[in-house]
């Protein structure tokens, strides 16, 4: 009977406390921004710039939340559906679109000075402007380029290639040593139809045609498919590449067991903490007449329905000073999106940075329309299907086109 | 008025489960029937047009036959292997109570994190199942089990097994427990067989244990995501895609909420006729064989 009087005493005068102190905090400005996971490195880092942010603003608070990416999409849907959608957030800029159009990304242009604007590469600008509006700023950014294992290359007597078919013979050579295949072919889950664009785009073709209907049955995208096929069938890959996600494919070439693979500049931090001792290269993608690479960029966007637009605005410029996007872009393995940091010693000498860095000038990204994920999910399937020998390339590309054009309402 | 008094005494808990079960669902109907935006807003009526192109997706067809092929594979497998388990582990033997932890650990490890195991034991070249049977003889070439939806969705239907088992096995022990034993000894002295003691008595007698475990394994295995989700997102090619991964992967993937809202109306409404039609069929049985008992119990009189 004592104790529980005493505890409940004790609650009245922690809700007592609470309350008295509400005013006090209410003067704060509160800012929420949802922070996308790329590594175990993004919370304590977003958590550093924000301390030194409130340090510099005691007016301001920012609520750090970190997601890992596989569910970030889906927290942010059950978030904006229940009105309770952050102030800021980090996404995929595949999805900018759908959050623009349906009117609950926040356009920058009045908050953008031209300064500001002005301390970002251009490349990176663009594919956050839709329809004339700048919805969002480049956060992080990467491009992808192929990287061999050297020590294959020469076991095998190859050379790395410059073309799709040095690659094809490349491959046939190393596919002969024990133990290890040539051409490490990713046919599961995320960016499984990226692993297909490379292939696409080099032999000169496109997710969309220039009329907005899918480009997957052109030419191109048949031959591409093909080829794949053929190095699946002739055994130049990974055996029954519908099992290997990016991660599997990606470990086999840290295992020294693949002589070929496309990737991203993340993977360079985990080779040298993983496998220091692999010696690889990174070269721009093989080419079947024509060169590319995939740019990708995640946006940092503003929600319409913030209270705190001033003040997440004052957090944002504070968090893109060179310090921390140095740190930032180090620490995660990204590109440079501000000229600054692109200048530092570091992003022009280091040959890994530079390799990937190359395609810059001719990356593609992927298209800002409705619905991407449904249609890479459609490209997927697809893909799938082509690897198991379920349907053939020219029946398989046909309907995924169909499909995508009915998706995209053409 | 004495009457009245247990039906008070369940109001609350009634109230609650039809506000913990009945709002969502409600929810769930007024959400079928809108237009929803990308982001779950409202955007106004639509009335039937999530369902018709629910059911003009041949996708949504495949995954319910496969559903079916999955839910009614898992529960048959499970009732097959626990009850000759349960039974063992009602016998007395030295080292029981061992036995029947083993049995129930299972089911302490969550099933993502089981899901999570199994993918990494089935990984071709490194997966540790693949390396048993090479180093066994059984097979010379790593098989990739996740590669192609035929291996993929067996493995994942024995998985669902495998993690049905505890749960079931507590239900049957449960009623093999609450058993009388001198049906048994009668049995014995009239010289019955092991299969006659098992057909003629632990069957009819287990029969209300069994029907819970299906009607409940049935709801479970019907609704479970994990399994399928981890080890393959319903793939390659949608190969492995049952209703609720696909209603998964509709509304937090592509963002068709309304869609996904009406797919698992349908679901719901699967669930519910398979329950009633079950609980009907049983409880028809159970009235047909009680006036054959009074009919013995007049003969004797």
């Amino acid at each position: 009977m004592t104790y529980s009087l005493r505890t409940s005493t004790a609650a009245i005068a922690l809700g007592l406390g609470v309350f008295g102190l509400a005013p006090a905090a209410l003067a704060q400005t509160v800012v929420d921004f949802t922070v996308a996971e790329y590594s175990s490195k993004t919370g304590p880092y977003f958590q550093e710039v924000a301390t030194a942010f409130e340090a510099a603003n005691p007016d301001i608070k920012i609520n750090i939340e970190v997601v890992p990416w596989d569910t970030l999409l889906q927290r942010l849907t059950t978030d904006v559906a229940g009105g309770s959608a952050p102030d800021i957030s980090i996404i995929g800029t595949r999805w900018l679109l759908d959050f623009a159009s349906q009117g609950i990304a926040e356009p920058i242009d009045g908050y953008l000075t031209p300064e500001f604007k002005g301390t970002f590469i251009d490349t990176f600008m663009s594919p956050g402007i839709i329809d004339g509006k700048i919805m969002g700023l480049p956060v992080a950014a990467s491009a992808r380029a192929m990287m061999v294992n050297m020590d294959l290359y020469e076991q095998a007597g190859a050379t790395p290639p410059t073309t799709w078919d040095e690659l094809y013979e490349a491959s046939k050579k190393i596919a002969a040593l024990p133990d290890t295949f040539a051409f490490g072919l990713q046919g599961k889950e995320i960016e499984t139809d990226a692993y297909f664009y490379y292939n696409l785009w080099t032999h000169g073709g496109d997710i969309l045609n220039a009329d907005g209907t899918s480009g997957l049955n052109s030419e191109a995208a048949i031959t591409a498919a093909k080829l794949y096929k053929q190095m699946i069938d002739e055994g130049l890959t990974q055996p029954s590449p519908t099992n290997y996600n990016r991660e599997d494919i990606f470990n086999l070439f840290k295992q020294g067991k693949v002589g070929t693979i496309f990737t991203f500049p993340m993977l360079i931090p985990q080779i040298k903490e993983e496998a220091p001792d692999l010696k690889y290269q990174i070269l721009p993608f093989p080419e079947a007449g024509a060169k590319a690479t995939y740019g990708v960029t995640d946006t940092l966007m503003m929600f319409a329905d913030s209270d705190a637009k001033e003040a997440a605005w004052k957090f944002i410029e504070f968090a893109y000073k060179d310090e921390f996007r140095e740190k930032f872009d180090l620490g995660e393995g990204f590109l440079p999106v501000t000229k600054n940091v692109a200048a530092l010693e570091h992003f022009t000498t280091d040959p890994d940075v530079a390799g990937f860095a190359a395609g810059l000038p001719y990356a593609k990204f992927a298209p800002v329309i409705a619905n991407w994920e449904e249609i890479a999910d459609v490209t997927v399937r697809t893909m799938q299907q082509i690897y198991l020998g379920e349907v053939t390339p020219e029946d398989g590309l046909a309907a995924a086109a169909a499909e995508i054009n009915k998706i995209r309402g053409l | 008025m004495q009457k009245s008094i247990p039906m008070m005494m369940i109001l609350p808990s009634l109230a609650l489960a039809i506000g913990i079960i009945g709002y969502p669902i409600l929810d769930l109907a007024f959400t079928a029937t809108q237009e929803v935006s990308r982001f779950g807003q409202l955007r106004g009526f639509v009335g039937w047009d999530n369902f018709a192109e629910v059911f003009g997706d041949p996708l949504f067809w495949e995954s319910l036959w496969r559903t079916g092929i999955w839910t009614f594979a898992v529960v048959v497998g499970t009732l097959g292997i626990s009850m000759p388990v349960a039974m063992i582990l009602n016998d007395d033997f030295y080292g029981r109570g061992l036995a029947r932890v083993i049995i129930m650990l299972p089911w302490a490890i969550s099933l993502t994190m089981t899901a999570v195991v199994w993918r990494w034991a089935l990984n071709g070249r490194s997966g540790l199942l693949n390396a048993t049977l090479m180093q066994a003889g059984l097979i010379d070439q790593p098989i990739e089990w996740l590669a192609t939806a035929g291996t993929a969705f067996t493995v994942e239907i024995l998985v669902g097994i495998l993690v049905s088992i505890p749960f079931t096995t507590t239900i049957l022990l449960g009623g093999l427990s609450a058993m009388p034993q001198d049906a048994y000894e009668a049995a014995v002295v009239d010289g019955a067989s092991g299969w006659h003691q098992f057909r003629y008595i632990t069957l009819p007698l287990m029969r209300p244990f069994i029907n819970i475990a299906i009607v409940l394994n049935v709801i479970y295995v019907f609704n479970s995501l994990p399994i399928i989700w981890v080890m393959t997102e319903g793939g390659p090619a949608n190969g492995t895609d049952i209703l609720v991964t696909y209603l998964y992967k509709l509304a937090f993937r592509f963002g068709q909420l309304g869609k996904a809202a009406a797919i698992s109306l349908i679901m719901f409404g699967v669930l519910l006729i398979f329950t009633m039609l079950y609980v009907a069929l049983v409880s028809r049985n159970d009235t047909d064989a009680a006036p054959d008992q009074e009919d013995e119990a007049d003969d004797h009189v």
